[in-house]
């Protein structure tokens, strides 16, 4: 492979008056995983889209191998020999997996496609991944019928598969579990002793020590300095990227009060998935459901919610409930945070406060009291750390994070009885987190139930007293208090029981 | 139904529109015997072929996510230039630089369609209506009043089957309606298709991805014009003479054939072969509300009932999977 270098100097982005990128610069080349940090709307995306050529910048200079170039267009980066993994995904819904990964590059004869080759060449890269994903994933298979995981996977192989020089993974790891995680990381390794360059964006601090040799830090679209990871600590990185940061250490967590009643009890749960699950969750109690992708985590949630079809008993609050629409749900005050914006349904050019207000604006009455619902709104806005121009800015203009945080805020503004969480903190930062939790806990404090699902181990472990850990459509353990360790969580994923 | 059927459908949805194209067929031939001889399939088919050209022209356009409104402005202005470029004693080079120039014109059309689309960004729907005008002036601009005639050559060449064998002919239409097919197999196997279909589901994703979106959106306005000036040629042809309002019952058609043929109104998912299907059906409608001795007002209504159909549909699929799952 041909090395490359690459430096960005003094990049500028806005739109309108809205300031995306103040001053990016970064530098990276062959051979090295360079981490990009930064809170929810400091300008990674941008900076990581000037290079594929997808956003013209308003200013500064992008070098490649010590040449000015600019990008007029995403082909000509990938001329250069860039590609990137999309935080939003690049994916078509109605093509199917080798159409998507091959899209504008497919094996041609004569002007022909050549399906087979295609399709050959498509399995090749899911193997990469072998044994890592489920059996939908195949080169034919329709994205739309995809898990998030699985459309992260193909968008990895999309990027992969223009064999490029630069390699930026733009928030690759928020929808996969750890297993599929420690196999990306050993591929950047091979990538990277190939001489291929590696700029890394993530959330999780953790995945920044494993795998980044320098890390670079945005703050408020300002590269505000750059890191070797082997001479810095977390502490001094979430310094440089908030301003007053707490990072969360909890000493004790609070403890679920056995005399408070049982908000919810499920008994033997069956969809297309789930196999026959059974638990229950107090008012006032924080449970937590691990394991890795796909094993029915996100179905129980559903289920629960109504929204996927179930067989099973489930009592709510004392009585006895199935859910045929959401709506039933939300009217006994079951609320649920998916992961998964994209599908979730965020009006995209609606306002933030009209989204934000989607599902409870029978809260406010008639005639709707709208300073009211602007005021709960905004305090929402601010608990969440949600950066934007105004709540009346479309969510599109929004960054992934913060538009990840409109989700959660639609929710909590119910402020239901059962809640839901089903990967809720996807490509959200480490401040925000922060926040999030915090409210978790003020939410607890009033009673509220919460399921918790997340694919952060991390999480897990920092939040639940309690977990159960879900393989192939059961729950293989129970994790409590002294047994809630990161050992005992990864093996009970692998399906041993505990 | 099963999830299987359901699937079936929704990767081929054109399959419905067969099943009602064969109703239609068995309903026709009832109110019509002679339905499958010679005569009246020729003469049936070479009715329907200018709207088949239309919908084929059509498709393009809505796979990508837009509409083309102008279809039938195009069709009148061109079949303008064709009857007043061809004088009953044209020679075949008269003919060819006729047809020529009604491309040209087609072509000229569609590419104002896809600058109003493409660089001045404006919504589909109101820059092919706004050219539409401008297109139907031009027509009656040229030939003000319905007129000219063609040689009887050129019309009967078109008019009558082509003789295969001393006990065979095969109608001229069907052979066009062989070569559309043949030319949308072929499209669906070279990357234009895959732009064409990414740019129609998500064209911000297919940008990314370094597809030349505007490019893409722009050249199927000149598809549907192309198309538009072929169908003038048909009619042209079939018809020996010229109208300045021939297209103007062509458009909403088109796009009723379209949506019949299972392409999604709102991009990235359809068939041309399907829109063929489309407006077979939407012919044989005509020749049944004309036979069963119907009000002329049945049709409009039919079409209507169809785009409403068609819009309701993705939701139908939506509360099928849901009820599957
Ligand atoms: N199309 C747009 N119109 C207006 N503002 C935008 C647009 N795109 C991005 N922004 C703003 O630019 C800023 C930087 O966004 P960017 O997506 O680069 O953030 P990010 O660092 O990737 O955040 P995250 O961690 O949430 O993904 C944000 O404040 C966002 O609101
Ligand atoms: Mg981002």
């Amino acid at each position: 492979m041909k090395a490359i270098s690459v430096q960005v100097e003094k990049a500028v982005k806005t739109y309108g008056g809205v300031v995306a990128l103040a001053e990016g610069n970064l530098t990276v080349q062959s051979g090295e995983v360079m981490a990009l940090l930064g809170a929810n709307g400091s300008g990674k995306s941008t900076l990581s889209k000037i290079l594929t050529g997808v956003i013209a910048p308003n200013g500064g200079q992008v070098l490649i191998d010590g040449k000015a170039t600019s990008f007029g267009s995403p082909q000509e980066a990938r001329k250069a020999g860039i590609s990137a993994v999309y935080q939003e995904l690049s994916l078509i819904p109605d093509l199917t997996v080798a159409e998507n990964i091959w899209l504008s590059h497919e094996p041609i004869r004569g002007g022909f496609i050549k399906w087979q080759e295609m399709r050959a060449n498509t399995q090749q890269l899911l193997d990469l991944f072998k044994g890592l994903y489920g059996t939908n994933l195949q080169p034919d298979a329709l994205i739309s019928t995809l898990t998030p995981d699985e459309r992260q996977l193909v968008e990895i192989l999309k990027a992969l598969s223009f064999d490029p020089r630069l390699i930026i993974l733009d928030e690759a790891t928020a929808s996969l579990d750890s297993r599929q995680v420690n196999r990306l990381f050993e591929l950047v390794q091979t990538w990277k002793s190939h001489g291929m360059a590696i700029v890394f964006v993530s959330h999780r601090m953790e995945e920044i020590f494993r795998i980044a040799d320098k890390a670079t830090v945005l703050r408020n679209g300002r590269t505000v300095g750059e890191r070797v990871i082997a001479e810095s600590n977390e502490r001094e990185l979430v310094d440089l990227m908030i301003e007053g940061a707490t990072i969360l250490q909890r000493e004790r967590l609070p403890v679920v009060d056995e005399q408070k009643p049982v908000r919810l009890a499920v008994e033997n749960l069956r969809t297309n998935v789930l196999r026959g699950v059974s638990l229950q969750l107090r008012d006032g109690e924080l449970l937590g459901l691990g394991g890795l992708q796909g094993q029915g985590q996100s179905d129980l949630l559903m289920a629960l919610f109504g929204a996927i079809r179930c067989e099973g008993q489930i009592v709510l609050s004392g009585q006895a409930r199935t859910f045929h629409h959401p709506r039933a749900a939300m009217k006994a005050d079951v609320a649920l945070v998916p992961g998964d914006r994209g599908s979730e349904g965020l009006l995209l050019i609606r306002s933030i406060l009209e989204n934000l207000m989607l599902a409870s604006w029978s809260r406010y009455r008639t005639p709707i009291a709208f300073s009211k619902a602007r005021a709960d709104g905004g305090q929402i806005a601010q608990e969440l750390k949600m950066v934007m121009s105004s709540l009346d800015a479309p969510v599109n203009s929004l960054s992934g994070g913060n538009a990840q945080k409109v989700v959660i805020g639609k929710w909590l503004l119910r402020s239901p009885k059962l809640l839901l969480l089903n990967d809720p903190t996807k490509g959200i930062d480490v401040g925000a987190k922060a926040e999030f939790y915090n409210l978790l806990d003020r939410l607890r404090d009033a009673g509220t139930a919460i399921l918790f699902y997340s694919s952060d181990d991390d999480e897990l472990l920092g939040l639940c007293n309690r977990v159960l850990v879900l393989h192939d459509g059961e729950i293989s353990a129970e994790l409590r208090e002294d047994k809630l360790t990161r050992e005992n969580l990864v093996a009970a994923s692998m399906g041993a029981s505990a | 139904m099963n999830n299987r059927a359901v699937q079936l459908l929704n990767r081929n949805p054109y399959l419905l529109s067969l099943l009602l194209l064969i109703i239609m067929v068995v309903i026709n031939r009832a109110l019509q015997d002679n339905l499958f001889e010679i005569g009246p399939l020729n003469g049936n088919l070479r009715v329907f072929t200018p709207a088949i050209l239309v919908a084929v022209g059509q498709t393009f356009v809505v796979i990508a996510g837009g509409v083309d409104l102008s279809v039938g402005a195009i069709l009148s202005m061109t079949n303008a230039i064709l009857a007043t470029q061809i004088p009953q004693d044209a020679t075949g080079d008269v003919f060819v630089r006729a047809l020529a120039l009604a491309i040209g014109a087609g072509l000229l059309a569609g590419a104002l369609n896809g600058f109003g689309v493409t660089v001045l960004r404006l919504q589909p729907i109101v820059t092919t209506y706004a050219t539409s005008f401008i297109f139907a002036g031009v027509a009656l601009r040229i030939l003000p009043e319905p007129g000219g005639r063609l040689p009887r050559e050129l019309t009967s060449f078109w008019r009558n089957p082509l003789a295969v064998s001393p006990d065979f002919a095969l109608p001229m239409s069907l052979i066009v309606i062989g070569l559309l097919i043949l030319f949308w197999v072929v499209l669906t196997n070279i990357r234009y298709r895959q732009n064409l279909f990414a740019t129609g589901s998500n064209a911000e994703a297919a940008y990314s991805t370094g597809i030349r979106v505007n490019w893409v959106k722009f050249s199927t306005y000149l598809f549907s014009a192309f198309f538009a000036t072929l169908a003038a040629l048909a009619l042209t042809l079939g018809t020996g003479t010229g109208n300045p309002r021939a297209g103007d019952q062509m458009t909403l058609p088109s796009v009723v054939a379209v949506v019949l043929g299972g392409t999604r109104l709102a991009g990235g998912q359809g068939n041309a072969v399907g829109s063929i299907i489309g407006a077979l059906i939407l012919g044989l409608i005509g020749n049944i509300i004309s036979f069963a001795n119907l009000d002329s007002w049945v049709r409009p209504l039919v079409d209507a009932l169809i785009i409403i159909a068609a819009l309701a549909i993705p939701g139908i699929f939506g509360v099928m999977r849901r009820l599957t799952r």
